[in-house]
Formats: structure tokens, sequence, C-alpha cells
């Protein structure tokens, strides 16, 4: 026989997984709507920007580490300020706080088989825990090979060389994995930049300026005709933007 | 001079009590259930005697006012909880004088004001024609005999006998009067909306005890932190620069090119005009034509500064819908530019429509409801005001500034609705 195999315990173990979700689909209600969709006043689905204050998940340690290491991936440089200055270590921390970090909308329960590349996210650390375990096993390999220095105390070289060994799986670290590390922080420090400045990061939208994006607009039906023209729009946010401001 | 009136008024309920029990057969006829059924729609009866969710006409629905909630009762037939037990007499009575079969005043949340100017063979054919409805015995206990549950009314409003001096001052039973100057249909027109319509119900102002001040008929009122806009002929916030076409259209569909019916008046376009006969729409806007409207306060262009912010939240919040130059999507979005309500010198609803948003109503000629979202969370008091400004002061608009403080008051008026 060729292909993969699957044993009879796999099948028999997705077949319990498929009763069960069924048994919970079961208690879903449909409603139908008949007249008009339902409105309520003053009812809104708002996005809930993050709460002002101290580092709700991070340690001073760990906010240290990111703030340098997110410093390497986005630096600032001619083009602007760059993802410590934008505010990326609040985001990651809010993040990593809530239900992203906790990855409460993820299955992470066993079985514990290596997944594939394409398969996404893999890891038996829920990403708060990775987060946690990584930054400590980073220091820690830093802590040896540097006479005692942290990540945050190596020049940039030295960090940029660590985060490529992480980035080709070439660094093994104790309690937690490199690779998949790195491919998370990346993509949440792309996030943090670049998404609305309600949720930490991308502060006064210095994400959207460097690449252009006017921001959450409705319409662009004024503009369409205008081809090749620099419209110079500013860009504007969930909550808006300075102009909205009469008092300034 | 007080108790004459008062005597003289019981003496035409006595004298009107005698004659009608003398002359009135019930008719049954189909006719004369469509005639009543008209009259129903008419004066949108059930709007206000129906609770959310509850049976059609069986009341228990509390109606705000400015002076304390009212339960609207039952009118049913059921004997016990509904109108069933009274006599026709009974019901006309109710209809043209106000007062329920034990001879206590109703209180003005129900119209009798409008209603008195029924003539006898409409309030018959009305009540014919409640006589049809199932009857529901309601589970709120709504006595028929004392027909307004009452909750929280200030005083002296909590006493009903104090309803006898309200209606010496404001209430003047007694048929519509016919103008004979006028075509017949103004004078259907006329008889509509100062009867069974009870247009001024809502856009006639109020004085501080709650009657209609009549020297501004239907030249708009604030009611319930909404702003009943003017309706009479006045360009600018009445219906000025509206055809009889686009009243009619408006009165049947919920929208035309200027507007499009939200809020309480979604509520009557629905439950009431859609419904009407195109004859009697066509007279009510005849009417509203030849009613004069007063020119209200212009103000005077915002500052600068106020100005460009509310234009920067308009480009960015508003013009995908209302477009950039206000003019909006006819039949759709509600154009700004040149809107009645706009450019009221009240800005309540234009505030209360930017915080909560609103949604216009689905007729049978318009089925799509449109809906503009909330900014309540978006945008701050200060934001809200500049933003009004700016849409009342745009496109040969003009009205007087709206302050952040009115903002800031209105957002604690409709908490203070979700709450209760």
């Amino acid at each position: 026989m060729s292909g993969p195999s699957v044993s009879r315990r796999d099948l028999l173990s997705v077949g319990v997984a498929i009763g069960s979700t069924a048994a919970l689909g079961s208690g879903a209600d449909a409603r139908s709507y008949a007249g008009k969709m339902p409105w309520i006043p003053g009812e809104a689905n708002a996005p809930e920007p993050i709460t002002a204050g101290p580092f709700q998940f991070l340690t001073p340690d760990e906010a240290t580490f990111l703030d340098a290491a997110v410093a390497r991936l986005i630096p600032a440089d001619d083009l602007g300020p760059g993802a410590k200055e934008a505010g990326v270590t609040t985001f990651l921390d809010r993040q990593l706080a809530g239900p992203f970090g906790k990855g409460s909308r993820w299955y992470m329960q066993g079985p514990w088989k290596k997944g594939e590349s394409t398969q996404g996210y893999q890891s038996r650390l829920s990403p708060a825990e990775l987060y946690r375990a990584a930054i400590k096993d980073i220091d820690a390999h830093c802590n040896e090979k540097f006479s005692g220095k942290k990540f945050s105390q190596l020049t940039a070289d030295q960090q940029d060389q660590i985060l490529k060994d992480l980035e080709q799986g070439h660094l093994k670290l104790k309690d937690s994995e490199g690779k998949t590390f790195f491919t998370v922080f990346l993509q949440n420090t792309i996030e943090g930049f670049f998404s609305d400045p309600i949720y930490g990061g991308n502060r006064d939208m210095v994400g959207w300026k460097l690449i252009g994006f006017p921001g959450a607009r409705y319409d662009y039906r004024p503009y369409v005709k205008q081809h090749g023209k620099k419209l110079n729009l500013p860009p504007v946010g969930l909550k808006g933007r300075p102009g909205w401001n009469p008092n300034t | 001079m007080n108790i004459f009136r008062y005597g003289a008024l019981a003496a035409m309920a006595f004298s009107a009590g005698i004659a009608g029990t003398a002359a009135y057969a019930a008719d049954t006829s189909y006719a004369q259930l469509q005639r009543g059924k008209s009259l129903v729609d008419a004066g949108d009866c059930v709007s206000c005697h129906t609770v959310d969710g509850g049976k059609p006409f069986a009341g228990g629905r509390p109606i705000e006012t400015p002076f304390g909630l009212i339960y609207s009762p039952n009118i049913t037939p059921d004997r016990e909880t509904g109108i069933g037990a009274w006599s026709d007499e009974e019901f006309y009575n109710a209809m043209h004088f106000g007062t329920d079969p034990k001879g206590a005043r109703l209180y003005p949340a129900f119209p009798y004001p409008y209603y008195s100017k029924l003539t006898r063979s409409d309030v018959d054919a009305i009540r014919q024609y409640l006589n049809t409805l199932p009857p529901v015995r309601s589970a709120i206990a709504v006595s028929a005999n004392n027909a307004h549950r009452v909750s929280g009314l200030i005083w002296p409003l909590n006493y009903r006998f104090f309803m006898r001096g309200w209606d010496w001052l404001f209430f003047d039973p007694g048929e519509f009067r016919p103008n004979p100057k006028k075509s017949a249909e103004w004078n259907r027109g006329a008889y509509l909306v100062e009867g069974a319509a009870h247009c001024g119900a809502c856009h006639t102002p109020k004085n501080t005890l709650g009657g209609d001040e009549n020297s501004h008929l239907l030249q708009g009122a604030n009611i319930q932190n909404w702003f009943a806009p003017q309706i009479a002929n006045d360009v600018r916030s009445g219906v000025g620069s509206w055809s009889t076409d686009d009243i009619v259209e408006y009165l049947k569909t919920g929208r035309n090119k200027f507007s499009g019916a939200t809020g309480p008046m979604a509520e009557v376009v629905g439950n009431s005009t859609s419904k009407l006969p195109d004859s009697d729409l066509h007279a009510i806007a005849v009417y509203l034509k030849d009613t004069p409207g007063a020119a209200v306060d212009a103000g005077s262009k915002p500052e600068q500064k106020i100005f460009a912010s509310g234009k920067a939240i308009f480009a960015d919040s508003c013009a995908g819908c209302h477009q950039a130059n206000g003019q909006g999507v006819p039949q759709m979005f509600p154009p700004l530019a040149h809107n009645a309500n706009v450019q009221s010198s009240d800005p309540a609803t234009t505030i209360r429509v930017i915080l909560e948003g609103a949604q216009t109503v689905p007729t049978s000629a318009r089925p799509t409801a449109s809906s503009m979202p909330a900014y309540n969370w978006k945008l701050s008091d200060d934001q809200i005001a500049a933003v009004a400004n700016f849409v009342r002061n745009s496109w040969g608009n003009s009205a007087p500034a709206v302050s952040a403080s009115q903002v800031a008051e209105m957002r604690r008026q409709l908490q203070a609705n979700i709450a209760q």
C-alpha cells in the first residue's frame, strides 16, 4: 500500500470528534426576519479600543526584549518612525493579554502530531505561553553566548544574526521552537505596525503614512476618475484623524 | 365665566347623548366597515394601542409624555379588559369630549382634542370597525372604566379632576366646520389633518401644559427628544419646496427625493399614511401647502475652526451616502442640502440621528429600509456639534449653531431612555 496510512485509532478519534461537534451544533438556532432587517437605535458593533495604562501581560524584561526586537524588524530610518516608536510593543502586550494570547479561538488540545507548514500555528503552547518561553530562552542563549548580555544589550548586527537564525530554524531553544516563535512574532509586528491605532500600534498612523494608505474610508467615488494624480488624502482611523478635532 | 363654560360643556355632552341614542342605528355593511377602517388607519390608533410584540389594539404601550408615562388601554371589543361593554354613546363621549363612561377626564395623550373634530357618523364607523376586531383579553389590567393606567405623572396632572381645568383652557369640543371658501379637497385635507390624523399632536408647538399653540399651527415642535419639523408651507424649514405630489409620495412610500421617514414618523407612515387612499393623501398635501409657514431663525455661520473640523468629519464619515455635495441619493439616502429638518432652529432630530443612527420605514412601494449607523461611539460631543454645524450651514443651508453641551444633553437623555 502506498500513500499516507490511517490507523484505526485515528479514524475512531475523528469519529468521536465529529459526533461531539454535531451534538454541540444542534443547539444553534436559525432566525428569520420579515418586513425589515432588525435595527436598534444607538446600537453599533463598535470596535473596542485598548485601555491606556501599564502593560497587562508583559514583564518589564519582556517589554525591553520586544522593544529591541521589533526595532530590528521595522527599524526607524529616514523614511520615518519604526515599530518601536509606533507602539507595537503595547499592541503585542494587549493582544497577548487577550483572546489571541490564549489562543481562545483555536483548537488547543491533542493529539500532538507534527503539523505541516501549510497547517498554520501548530505549537502546543498558546501564543502568550510561546512568547514568554521563547523570550526567556533567547535571553538565556544570549547570556551564554555574549557573556552575560541580554538580547536588548547586543549590537544591531548581533541582534539581526539571532533573528535570522531563529527565522531559518538554526537556533535551538530550550522550551520553545525558535522558528515558530519568529513566524508568529514577525506576523504580529506587521499587524501592530499597520492595524488601526485604537489597538495600540500604528501610533499617529505612521504605518499608513509610510505606505500612503488613506485609512478606513467608505467611498472613493469622487476620486475614481483622477487617474495618476496624487490625492494626498490624510489617513483616517476608526476613531477619526486629527482634522476632526474642533479644538486643535 | 369658568363655571359657566364648564356648565355649557356638560350640557352639550348631555344633549349629544340624548340625540345620539335616538338617531343611531348600527350599520355593519362592508362600505361602512371599510370607512371605519380607513379612519382607524388615518388615526394611527394601532401604534399607541399596541404594546411591542403584543396583539394589535390590545393596548398596554407606555406613552411618554413630558409629564410622565401613560399606558394605552385595550380597544378591542373584549367586554372586561377592552371596550366591548361600552355603549356607542360612551365611545362617542370618549372621542368627542375626552371622558370615560364614568365621566372621568381622559388624558390628552389620547388626542381627543383632535378626534372631537370627527363627525358623529365617522365616530360610529370607527366603533363599528373596532367591533369587528377579535376581542383580546389583555394581561395588563386596563380597566374599561378607567381607561388610562398612569405611572409617575407629575403633580398636579396625577389628579384627573385637574384635567377639567386643562380641558377648559385648551379644549373646545366640536365637529370640524368646513371652510366654504376653500375647495372640497382642501376641506377633506383639513378634516383629516386637524381631526383623525392628529398631525398637530406632534407638529404643532405646545405650551408648558401641553396644549397646542394654535397660532403656530404645524410649525414644528420638540417632542420626546425628536424635533417634529414644520409641515406648514415655509420654504427653508417646512414643506414649501415640496410639491403636493412630493408630499403624497412621502406619506405613501415613506420617502421622496427630499427626505425619508424615521423615528416616530416611520411608525406613522408604516401604520397609517401608507394605507390611506391616494385621494386622502392628496387632500392632506393640498391643505398643508395652504397652511402658512413661519420663517425660522437662520443663525449665523459657525466659526472657521468648527466648520473645518465638521467638514472633515462629513467628508470621511457621511459623504459615502449623503454625497460630498449633500445631495444624497434620491428615495434612498436623504439629501441634507435644503433639508427642512436639518435647518430647523431646534437641532434635536439632527443631533439624535447622528448619535443613534436611523432607519427608514419599509412600505410596499419601497420595501427596502435604508439604515444609518450610530456614531455615538465614534464621535465626541464636540465632533457631533461640529458636523451638525457643518451640515446645517453648507450647500445653501443655514441654521443656528449647535453646541457640544446640547449634544451631551441629548446623549444623556437617550441613555436615560435605554435605562427605562
